[in-house]
C-alpha cells in the first residue's frame, strides 16, 4: 500500500489585525491509498483548516506558514493557486457542510456538472452530460436525466447533499474530503450519505478523509482516526484502537460525552468541562491541560510528545511517560514515536 | 526520586473562560459603536450642526431676515486695494466701493460722488471722508477699451494721484464671515437658520413616519393572514409609484400655508411606507418565538405584546432605518424648495438657499456653496452613523 | 404553468394600479379650489371652453371621472394646458419627451456600464488604494445633491472653463452636464451596492465549493460571483431606470432643458393642475410599466423567484 496523501509537519496561521490565529500547529498524518480517514474534533479544533490548507483554499488574512502536503509522491503546498486549481475537483475533490449554502442557487445542477467535469475532462457537451447523469445515478438521485435540469433550490437537502458528491466525483478524484458531509442532514439522510461515501470509495477506488465532530459518524465509516484539539493532533490509531482503549483524556472525554447504545447500566453524559482554547493566545504547553481532569505541572510548560502505543496507534499526553502517575487508563512508559 | 512535574496538579480546572462584564444588548452596541471611527465623527458633526441650528441664529448679531441693501453680494474673501494707511478699498461685483478695516471688517459703504461722475470716460468719484473730503476715482473707461488694447484689468483706483491697477491684498470677511446675499441679509446666519428649518422638516418627518410605519407594519405583521395581506397591498400600490411626484402633487394640494407645514405632511404621507415593511418583515420573525407565546400563554393582550415585548426587540432595524430617513428627508425638502415648493421667504432652509443662489451662480458662488456644503456635510454625517449603527445594531452582523 | 398566470395577474395588478393613480389624481386636482375641474376660481375663458367641451364641467362628478378617464385611456388624451394657452398637454408631453428620455437614457447606460464594473473592481480590491478611491467618490456622489453637482459642473467646467455649453442640447456636448449631474447619485449608489453585494457573495459557500471543484479564479468571479451579486443591483436599477428616464426635473430647470421634467417643473410654479395631472399619471404609468418590465427581466437571473411565490 502506498500512501495518496502524507502531511507533514503543517502550521497554518490567520493574520487578523488583533493577532496572529495559529488554527493549525504541527499537524503531521498520511493517508493509505483507499483507505477512509477520520478527523474528529470540536469546532475550532483546526480540522477545517487543515483540509483547506491540502485543498490550498486558505484565504487572505490565512496562509500556510511551514510544513508541506504530498499528494500522490508530489508536493502541493508549494504550487501557485492557477496550478492548484488544475488539481482541485479532478485529482482531491472536497465537500462542505451545508448542502443548503454550498450549491450555486442560480445555475442549474447540469450546468454546475458540466463546466467542472469540461473544465478538467477533453470531452464533448454531450458527453460531458451523460457523464454528469451517470455520475447523479450512482449517488443514488432517481430519473437523473430529469432532475438534472433542477435549480438546487428544487432540490431536498440530502438530495443537494448527493448532487455536490456526484460533482465532486464527476472526474474520479483520486482523494475526496469531506468536511462535515452530513452535520446538517436528517439522521436518516446521515446514514444515506455515508453509505454512498463507503461505497463510492470502493466503486471508484477514491481514498476519503471525513471531518467531523461526531464520533458515530467516524465508528460507521472509517478505518483510520486522527483526533485534533486546539489545532494540534492529540490521538492518531485505527478506528478500533481508539474506540477500544483511547489513551488521551480529550479523547476520552469526547466518549465519554456522546450517548451509547448498548450500555448495560445506566450512567450519566459527562461533558468535557471549559471551552476551547483561544487560539489566538494559546495556553502554553498543552492545549488541553485547562480541561484536563489528568493535567499535571509539565502539561502546563510543554507539549507532550507522540508517544507510541501500537504499531498505528499514537497519542500526545504526558500520561504515558515513565514517570507519570499510574493509572487503570493510560499505558504508562510508552517510547516516544519515531515520526 | 520522580519528577516533580508529573504530579496531578491540585487545582484541576483553570477558569478557562475570561470573565467578561456580561453587557447589555444597547452596551454592547454603544460600546462597537464607538469603535467605528467615521459613525462618531458623524455624532460629532451632527452634534455641531444641531448646536449652530438651535443657538447660531441667536449668538448671531443679524436675523435670518434682516436685509441691508447697502452691503449686498459681499463674498466671504474681500480683494482690496490698499490705498493708504488704514485705508482699504473693495470694489464689490455689483460697483459698490467699501472701506474696509485691515482686519477686514467692512466699515461703509462710500457714497458717489454723484456731482463729478464723469459717464462719458467712466469716471466715478468716491468720497472716503466727508469731513475732509478726500476721495478716490474709480476709472472705468478700462473696461470698454479691455479687448481693444489688451490691457487686463478691468479699472483703475486713483487715490490722490496714484493709481492701483490690481488689487493690493486679499482678506477674510469678518463682519459678514459667509458673505452677503442679494438682499444684504448675513449668509452665516441664513444657513444656520436654515440648518434649524432643514432639520425641523426632517426630523419631524422622520419621527411621524416611524410613528405611522411601526404601528402599521406591527399590526400587519403581527395579525397576519388577510389583514396583513390587505395591509401590504396598500403598501405595495404606494410603493409602486414614484414617490416624489406625489409628495409635488400633495404639496400643491394642500391649501398653501407657510410651507413649512406642507412639506412636513407632505415627507410624512409617504415615506413611512419602507419602514413599514421592515418593521413588519421583523414582527412576522419575532412572533414565531418562544417568549411571545409564552406572553400569549399567560393572557398579556395583543397590544401590550406588540409595544412591550416586539417592537423593543426590533428596535435595532428601526433604528437604523431611522437614521438613514433623516438625510433622505433633508435631500427631499432641498429637492421641493428648489423646484419652488419650499418654505416661503423670508423663511430660508438649506434647499431655497441654494435655490435663490442660482440665477447669481456664475457672479456669486459662494451663496450657493454653503448651503450645498451644509447639505452633503449633513448627508455625509447621517450616512456615516447610519452605517457605524447598522455594523453596531445589526444582529445578523454579530460574531459568535 | 404557474409562472404564466404569475404574469398575468403582475400585469392586471399593474394595470390597476395605473386606473387607481389616474383616479386619486383626478379626485385631488378636483378638491382643489380653482382646480381644473372646478369653477370657483377665475380660469381663462378659453382653457374653461376647452374643458368644458372635453369633460361638460357642469355635469356631475362621476361623468366628468368617466369622461376624464375614456380619453385617458383610451384616445391618450391629457386634456389642454391649463396656463399655456391653446396648447395641449400631449404636445407638451410630445415636445418634452426625447430630451428627457435621451438624457435619462444615457445616464442609465453610464451608470450600468461604469457602476457595476466599479463595485466589483472595488470588492475584489478591498481595502486597496482603488477601493478607497472609488468609495470615496461614491460616497460623495450619495451626499451632494444632484442640483448642486449640475450647479458645480455649470460654474466649473461650463463658466469657468468653457468646456461645455450652460445650457441646451443643440451642442452634442451639451449632454455631458446633465448626464453626469443626473447619474451621479445613482452611479455612486450602484457601485457601493455591487461592491458590497460582492463582498457579500465571495463569503458565500458555494463561491468556495466551485475553488474546490478546480473551476479557474476568472470563472469563479465572472461567472458564480458576479450573477449572484447583481441580484440586489437589478433590484435597484429597475426603478431607478424608470426614475431617470422620467424625473430628471431639477437637472432640466438647471441646464434649461426643454423636457418633460421641465414643464413639470414649470407647471407647478404654474399651478397648470392639467399639466400636473397629466404628468403624475404619465410617469406613474411610466414607472410602473418598466418596474413591471424589470421584475419580468429578474426571473431570468434569479431561478428562485421564477415560480411566483414571492
Amino acid at each position: 500500500m502506498s500512501k495518496i496523501l502524507e502531511v507533514k509537519n503543517l502550521n497554518t496561521s490567520f493574520f487578523t489585525h488583533l493577532g496572529e490565529v495559529k488554527a493549525v500547529r504541527g499537524n503531521t498524518f498520511s493517508l493509505e491509498k483507499g483507505d477512509i480517514l477520520g478527523i474528529v474534533g470540536e469546532s475550532g479544533s483546526g480540522k477545517s483548516v487543515t483540509a483547506l490548507s491540502i485543498m490550498g483554499l486558505i484565504e487572505h488574512p490565512g496562509r500556510i506558514v511551514s510544513g508541506e502536503v504530498v499528494f500522490n509522491g508530489e508536493v502541493i503546498s508549494t504550487k501557485s493557486n492557477k496550478e492548484m486549481s488544475s488539481i482541485r475537483g479532478s485529482e482531491i475533490s472536497m465537500i462542505f457542510q451545508d448542502p443548503m449554502t454550498s450549491l450555486n442557487p442560480v445555475f442549474t445542477i447540469e450546468n454546475l456538472m458540466m463546466e467542472v467535469i469540461m473544465r478538467h475532462q477533453k470531452v464533448s457537451k454531450s458527453k460531458a452530460r451523460e457523464i454528469a447523469i451517470e455520475k447523479l445515478r450512482m449517488v443514488g438521485i432517481p430519473e437523473p436525466e430529469k432532475r438534472i435540469k433542477s435549480y438546487p433550490h428544487e432540490f431536498s437537502g440530502g438530495m443537494r447533499q448527493r448532487a455536490m458528491i456526484a460533482t465532486a466525483l464527476s472526474c474520479n478524484p483520486k482523494l475526496l474530503i469531506a468536511d462535515e458531509p452530513t452535520t446538517a442532514l436528517d439522521v436518516t439522510i446521515q446514514a444515506q450519505i455515508l453509505e454512498i461515501l463507503r461505497k463510492l470509495a470502493t466503486e471508484i477506488d477514491t481514498s476519503i478523509m471525513i471531518i467531523t465532530h461526531d464520533l458515530g459518524v467516524i465508528a460507521e465509516t472509517c478505518k483510520n482516526l486522527i483526533v485534533m484539539y486546539g489545532g494540534m493532533i492529540m490521538e492518531k490509531g485505527t478506528v478500533d484502537e481508539i474506540f477500544h482503549s483511547p489513551q488521551h483524556p480529550y479523547t476520552l472525554g469526547l466518549m465519554n460525552s456522546v450517548p451509547k447504545l448498548h450500555q448495560k447500566e445506566k450512567s450519566r453524559l459527562i461533558p468535557i468541562p471549559g471551552s476551547p482554547p483561544d487560539l489566538m493566545n494559546p495556553p502554553k504547553g498543552c492545549p488541553f491541560s485547562p480541561r484536563c481532569p489528568y493535567a499535571m505541572s509539565i502539561c502546563r510548560e510543554e507539549m507532550a510528545p507522540a508517544y507510541r502505543i501500537g504499531p498505528t496507534h499514537t497519542s500526545a499526553c504526558w500520561m504515558l511517560h515513565q514517570d507519570a502517575p499510574q493509572t487503570e487508563v493510560f499505558k504508562k512508559g510508552c517510547e516516544v514515536d519515531a515520526g | 526520586m520522580a519528577d516533580n512535574r508529573f504530579r496531578f496538579l491540585e487545582s484541576k480546572f483553570e477558569d478557562a473562560e475570561v470573565s467578561r462584564p456580561s453587557l447589555t444588548y444597547w452596551q454592547d452596541a454603544w460600546r462597537r459603536l464607538k469603535k467605528h471611527k467615521p459613525a462618531m465623527f458623524g455624532v460629532v458633526v451632527i452634534a455641531i450642526i444641531v448646536f449652530f441650528g438651535v443657538f447660531g441664529p441667536m449668538l448671531s448679531k443679524y436675523s435670518y431676515s434682516d436685509q441691508n441693501n447697502d452691503f449686498k453680494n459681499l463674498p466671504p474673501r474681500l480683494e482690496i486695494f490698499t490705498v493708504a494707511d488704514g485705508i482699504n478699498l473693495h470694489l464689490s461685483e455689483d460697483y459698490n466701493m467699501f472701506l474696509v478695516s485691515d482686519k477686514g471688517e467692512i466699515l461703509k459703504r462710500l457714497d458717489q460722488n454723484k456731482k463729478k461722475k464723469d459717464v462719458v470716460n467712466k469716471l466715478y468719484y468716491y468720497v472716503i471722508d466727508d469731513a475732509t473730503g478726500e476721495e478716490v476715482i474709480l476709472d472705468f473707461s478700462y473696461n470698454l477699451l479691455k479687448d481693444k488694447q489688451g490691457y487686463d484689468y478691468d479699472f483703475t483706483i486713483e487715490h490722490k494721484g496714484v493709481v492701483f491697477k490690481y488689487p493690493t491684498g486679499k482678506v477674510f470677511n469678518k463682519t459678514n464671515i459667509f458673505g452677503t446675499d442679494d438682499l444684504g441679509r448675513d449668509i452665516l446666519t441664513r444657513v444656520m437658520y436654515g440648518a434649524r428649518i432643514s432639520l425641523l422638516v426632517a426630523v419631524i418627518a422622520t419621527v411621524v413616519n416611524l410613528l405611522i410605519g411601526v404601528v402599521y407594519g406591527s399590526v400587519s405583521g403581527y395579525e397576519g393572514g388577510k389583514v396583513d395581506e390587505a395591509m401590504m397591498r396598500v403598501v405595495d400600490i404606494i410603493n409602486s409609484i414614484p414617490l416624489m411626484l406625489y409628495v409635488i402633487l400633495l404639496m400643491v394640494w394642500i391649501p398653501k400655508s407657510d410651507g413649512l407645514g406642507n412639506i412636513i405632511i407632505a415627507l410624512s404621507s409617504v415615506y413611512w411606507v419602507s419602514m413599514a415593511r421592515l418593521v413588519r418583515g421583523q414582527m412576522l420573525s419575532l412572533k414565531e418565538q418562544e417568549f411571545v407565546l409564552a406572553a400569549r400563554v399567560i393572557g398579556v393582550p395583543k397590544i401590550k405584546i406588540i409595544f412591550r415585548h416586539l417592537i423593543p426587540n426590533a428596535m435595532g432595524p428601526i433604528i437604523v432605518s431611522m437614521t438613514m430617513m433623516i438625510p433622505t428627508a433633508v435631500f427631499t425638502e432641498a429637492f421641493l424648495s428648489f423646484v419652488g415648493l419650499g418654505v416661503s421667504a423670508p423663511q430660508a432652509s438649506w434647499g431655497t438657499l441654494a435655490n435663490n443662489a442660482l440665477p447669481g451662480l456664475i457672479t456669486y458662488p459662494y451663496q450657493l456653496f454653503f448651503p450645498a456644503l451644509a447639505i452633503a456635510i449633513t448627508m455625509l454625517a447621517f450616512n456615516f452613523l447610519g452605517d457605524g449603527l447598522r455594523d453596531a445594531l445589526d444582529p445578523r452582523l454579530r460574531k459568535g | 404553468m404557474g409562472s404564466i398566470s404569475y404574469y398575468v395577474r403582475r400585469v392586471v395588478s399593474s394595470l390597476l394600479t395605473i386606473v387607481l393613480i389616474a383616479t386619486v389624481t383626478f379626485l385631488m386636482m378636483h378638491s382643489i379650489p380653482g382646480g381644473p375641474f372646478s369653477r370657483e376660481k377665475a380660469v381663462p375663458a378659453e382653457i374653461l371652453k376647452s374643458l368644458n367641451e372635453k369633460y361638460n364641467l357642469d355635469a356631475p362628478l362621476h361623468e366628468q371621472y368617466v369622461d376624464y378617464m375614456y380619453r385617458l385611456f383610451i384616445k391618450f388624451d391629457f386634456g389642454p394646458s391649463f396656463s399655456i394657452i391653446g396648447t395641449s398637454v400631449n404636445q407638451l408631453i410630445d415636445s418634452g419627451k426625447d430630451a428627457s428620455l435621451k438624457i435619462g437614457l444615457y445616464a442609465s447606460i453610464v451608470i450600468i456600464l461604469l457602476g457595476i464594473p466599479l463595485g466589483i473592481i472595488s470588492a475584489l480590491k478591498q481595502n486597496k488604494p482603488i477601493d478607497y478611491a472609488v468609495m470615496f467618490m461614491a460616497t460623495l456622489g450619495v451626499t451632494i445633491p444632484s442640483f448642486v453637482v449640475a450647479t458645480l459642473i455649470i460654474y466649473f467646467f461650463a463658466g469657468k472653463l468653457g468646456w461645455i455649453p450652460t445650457f441646451g442640447l443643440e451642442d452634442p456636448r451639451g449632454y455631458i452636464g446633465p448626464v453626469v449631474a443626473l447619474a451621479g447619485y445613482s452611479l455612486s449608489f450602484v457601485s457601493r451596492l455591487t461592491r458590497s453585494s460582492m463582498l457579500e457573495v465571495l463569503r458565500q459557500d458555494y463561491i468556495r465549493t466551485a475553488r474546490a471543484n478546480g473551476i479557474s479564479e476568472f470563472k469563479v468571479i465572472a461567472k458564480h460571483a458576479v450573477k449572484n451579486a447583481l441580484i440586489p443591483v437589478v433590484t435597484y436599477i429597475g426603478p431607478m431606470i424608470a426614475a431617470l428616464l422620467t424625473g430628471s426635473f431639477v437637472v432640466e430647470k438647471i441646464f434649461a432643458i426643454p423636457g418633460m421634467g421641465r414643464y413639470f417643473v414649470v407647471s407647478v410654479g404654474n399651478r397648470d393642475y392639467t399639466t400636473i395631472m397629466g404628468m403624475t399619471i404619465l410617469y406613474s404609468a411610466f414607472y410602473i410599466v418598466t418596474i413591471l418590465l424589470v421584475d419580468i427581466a429578474y426571473g431570468f437571473i434569479d431561478p428562485r423567484i421564477r415560480l411566483g411565490k414571492e
